[in-house]
């Protein structure tokens, strides 16, 4: 048990959602998402990126259209399903829950 | 100087370096490799190759002609390297299993030595499965020839059904090191490659040797030479024997297609309605389920052949699940056939009912 590791899982955990927050504000394409991502710091590499969105197109949260681009290959244009807001929504409750919790722990 | 390929990266073309080339080649294999296991591995692919191609293609129009290994280095630096791409998810196993993962990454597989052969590898993937010098098993097989001349077709045969240790984690395996990250991350960096080719540099290299050496290297390129020629002799002499087999195998589906329908047809509920008289809604039911009853085992059959001769998918369990229920189910429904109809319609009472046929 290493704080990197922590570390490490917190960030997968909360990957999902930000991904997720992303897209409700607007449909984008990979390449946004990731931009949009390193601003904040959530990931290093696009990488780990591809096979996350994959996971969530294949279990219905997320789809996309493909977008001619004038600049090399079509991009895939991701947005956000309506059982991906449900499932925003129950993350969004639980996310509520988390930091009341650690807030109360830590204020007590 | 420096010779370029052409490559068809994401549907766009372009022309890298030789060198360039092989480290994209052996990034996207990594990568392949490890996400083979998950769902939609081809898309997750497709995704990595067409950002790839994006990332080149703007190269491109800053008015570079060829990728090179720079630009590639620094592509794989955006995307990530295997080892930062897959340091959660290690994290993750170790933490999950330590003692079944420690198990299964140690395991040893017996495969056949692209990077250390003379023939066919196998000497060279016996040497690393036990751990000992290949040229002393080259030595002792060729030696073992002279004691009984059983061993050349065993040494054909382990060379067919070993398989060839042809990616990263493969030879990893067949040396028995474990798959991790850092060790599948060095192939990428070309570390390992150093390692890999160091027999095969040592056998030409010009580095003193004593005279053993030299002699056991001599040795053992003779018996390479001698072996090969023997090898493709016997080829050659086989190949009418092997052409003659195969004419045989067809002439045999043949026969069976051609008369095993009418066979079919005659065994099966088709061939009896005309001398039970039962309902027309039965005989259809007996039908249908007699040749679910036959073909989901043959099909089945039919199927693992396919798979191990072209390396095609397993079919997964809900096929598998399906296919047992529907078979079942066909015992079940053939049965109350038999039941309903009585058992004077099985075939061999037909005689007596002067209705004869004949296969």
């Amino acid at each position: 048990m290493n704080a990197e590791n922590v570390k490490s899982q917190m960030r997968k955990g909360t990957l999902e959602y930000c991904i997720l927050l992303l897209l409700k504000k607007e449909p984008a394409y990979t390449s946004d998402i990731i931009q949009k991502l390193q601003e904040a710091r959530l990931i290093v590499v696009e990488g780990t990126l591809y096979p996350l969105l994959t996971r969530l197109k294949n279990s219905g949260l997320l789809s996309y259209r493909w977008v001619e681009s004038t600049q090399g290959p079509p991009r895939k244009y991701y947005q956000l399903t309506e059982q991906g807001e449900s499932f925003l929504q129950e993350l969004e409750a639980s996310w509520q829950q988390l930091t009341d919790t650690i807030n109360h722990i830590k204020n007590s | 100087m420096k010779k370029t390929l052409t490559i068809n990266l994401g549907g766009s073309v372009f022309n890298i370096d030789e060198d360039a080339y092989q480290l994209l080649d052996k990034y996207l294999n990594n990568l392949r490799i490890h996400f083979r296991k998950e769902e939609g591995s081809d898309e997750i692919m497709n995704d990595f190759e067409l950002r790839i191609s994006e990332l080149f293609s703007e190269r491109m129009r800053l008015g570079y002609q060829v990728i090179s290994i720079e630009q590639v280095e620094e592509v794989i630096a955006r995307m990530g390297k295997p080892e930062e791409l897959f340091y959660d998810e290690k994290q993750e196993e170790e933490t999950a299993s330590d003692a079944s993962a420690e198990k299964t990454s140690y395991r040893k597989r017996l495969m056949r030595d692209p990077d250390n052969k003379i023939i066919g590898g196998v000497a060279g993937g016996l040497a690393a499965y036990m751990g000992w010098d290949a040229t002393a098993i080259r030595i002792l097989l060729f030696l073992l020839i002279f004691l009984h001349g059983v061993i050349i077709p065993i040494y054909l045969l382990a060379w067919i059904i070993m398989p060839m240790a042809r990616t990263a984690t493969e030879k990893l395996e067949m040396r028995g090191e474990s798959v991790t990250i850092e060790n599948i991350g060095k192939t990428v960096t070309g570390g390992f490659e150093k390692v890999e080719n160091r027999t095969r540099e040592f056998l030409q290299s010009d580095k003193p040797r004593n005279f053993f050496q030299k002699l056991a290297d001599l040795f053992v390129q003779v018996i390479g030479f001698v072996l090969k020629f023997i090898v493709v002799l016997v080829g050659v002499i086989s190949l009418p024997v092997l052409a003659l087999m195969l004419f045989v195998l067809m002439v045999v589906v043949f026969a069976l297609l051609v008369g095993g329908s009418s066979f079919l047809y005659h065994i099966s509920p088709f061939g009896w309605d005309f001398y039970t008289g039962a309902p027309w809604g039965l005989v259809v039911m007996g039908c249908i389920s007699f040749i679910l009853f036959l073909g989901i085992p043959v099909f089945y059959i039919g199927y693992a052949i396919c798979q191990s001769f072209f390396h095609a998918k397993p079919l997964n369990a809900s096929a598998k699940w399906t296919l047992v229920i529907l078979w079942l189910v066909s015992i079940i429904l053939t049965g109350i056939y038999f039941y309903q109809t009585g058992w004077n319609s099985l075939p061999w009472h037909w005689q007596g009912s002067g209705v004869g046929f004949t296969i």
